[in-house]
């Protein structure tokens, strides 16, 4: 008997064809099927929570445990946060708020370059913003954007969306036992949310500003505001991956909003318990 | 956010771009290392042959461990998410059984064999299932080498070449 090792053809068991073709397929086909989970969710969200009782959004918030919750503001600092109480409450009589609408503008001593609105219509504005804002004009544009969030819903529908969206990414991510896999999707989906948080912040420019022009005539100073956003940002990364559009976008937007509305121009000057060394 | 997609791009990239030049050059030497030995008989049978004179008999193995690499282990994690042929692992298993009877087959021809008879294959993950960790493959081929008296002649000729 003759004993042979026939040669076995290639290509039986590896495929032939390029990784890449079938690696950027799955990843297409993975991209659109969480982009689409997204915007249905994002855009029930944007549907349903508006409906959500206002007053269930406090109760809501009674059981968080926010640090500016905590934080005893006195002296001077309260000084400043009844000035932007009453600033506030100017600008949203300007702004058609809803009656059911309370708003509570918080002062914190924290050096963030940041402002912004949660549920329960509280508001906080962080000392390290107002340090860098020359006149009431810019004060008043970071107070009017963070007012419009609150009239136009938006913390509650941006937490109904990121539950939403969190909970749906999160069932998708135990379909498989590829921790890595898991990274992707948690990324596309989030990175797919951003288009609307974006978009809520262009909204509540838009509305910001058409209650400066109410309220004073004009709205010159408010791309200040902008420009000292600028000048912290350190990274400059793409649009898409941003939760804010660009700030030379937004100042953009506020110059063509001038040329259509012109005024005259005149800022006012802030308080000197507000005016800080530059 | 930003880094981090700039730092999974690059994963992936630096995963496929040496991954696959790794694996060309492999299947390269193993099919030209495979014609080289193709003399040296292997069978999965347990019994010689019976006409076959046997002067003496040896266990022999080869082993191979071949790590997966960034862009393999995204690519399987998309399959996994839709099913189907996991291309990207077949062709690294096919390697890793490939090489390691080649190895086995050193191992005979050092023995001066002319067949191995009883060939076994054994396959385990390392790092299996470990977190954030890419992983690897070990395939363990073993048998029995079989010195016939007509063999050494071409034991040497191969391990001279």
């Amino acid at each position: 008997m003759i004993y042979e090792n026939r040669q076995v053809p290639e290509g039986i068991n590896v495929s032939h064809e390029h990784p890449l073709k079938e690696f950027f397929a799955l990843l297409a086909g993975l991209i659109v099927i969480i982009v689409t989970v997204v915007l249905v969710l994002a855009m029930l969200a944007n549907y349903l929570a508006p409906l959500i009782p206002f007053s269930m959004e406090q109760k809501l918030l009674s059981q968080m445990d926010a640090k500016w919750q905590q934080e005893k503001v006195s002296g001077v600092d309260l000084q400043r946060q009844q000035y932007l109480q009453t600033l506030g409450a100017e600008l949203a009589s300007a702004m058609d708020m809803p009656d059911d609408i309370q708003l509570n503008i918080h002062y914190s001593k924290g050096k963030t370059v940041n402002a912004y609105a949660t549920l329960g219509g509280n508001i906080v504005l962080y000392h390290g913003m107002l340090r860098k804002l020359p006149h009431e004009n810019a004060v008043a544009m970071v107070l009017a954007h963070e007012i419009a969030h609150v009239k136009l819903r938006h913390p509650i529908v941006a937490a109904g969306r990121g539950i939403t969206v969190m909970l749906a990414l999160a069932s998708m991510t135990g379909l498989g036992d590829n921790g890595m896999i898991a990274g992707l999707i948690n990324q596309i989906g989030i990175t797919s949310t951003l288009g609307f948080s974006r978009r809520q912040e262009s909204d509540a420019d838009a509305d910001a500003l058409l209650a400066l022009q109410k309220h004073y005539g004009h709205v010159a100073g408010a791309e200040m505001l902008f420009e000292v956003l600028q000048e912290q940002a350190t990274v400059k990364s793409p649009d898409f991956l941003n939760t804010h559009p660009g700030s030379a976008q937004r100042i953009q937007r506020i110059k063509d909003f001038s040329s259509a509305h012109p005024g005259d121009g005149k800022v006012t000057a802030l308080p000197q318990y507000l005016r800080f060394e530059k | 956010m930003y880094y981090q997609l700039i730092l999974f791009i690059a994963l992936v990239s630096v995963g496929f771009v040496f991954g696959r030049h790794a694996e060309q050059k492999h299947f390269k030497s193993i099919l030209q290392r495979e014609q080289s030995y193709a003399a040296l008989l292997t069978f999965s049978m347990r019994f010689p042959p019976p006409e076959l004179e046997i002067r003496d008999s040896a266990l022999v193995a080869g082993n191979v461990v071949i790590s997966v690499d960034y862009f393999k282990r995204i690519a399987a994690g998309l399959r996994s998410f839709f099913g189907g042929r996991v291309a990207v692992y077949e062709s690294l298993i096919e390697r890793a059984r490939r090489e390691a009877i080649l190895r086995m087959k050193e191992a005979a021809m050092a023995q001066g064999a002319s067949m191995i008879i009883n060939v076994k294959l054994e396959t385990a993950s390392i790092s299996k299932g470990a977190e954030g960790q890419v992983g690897a493959v070990e395939v363990y081929a073993y048998g029995t080498a079989l010195v016939t008296p007509d063999t050494p002649a071409f034991t040497e000729v191969v391990l001279n070449q």
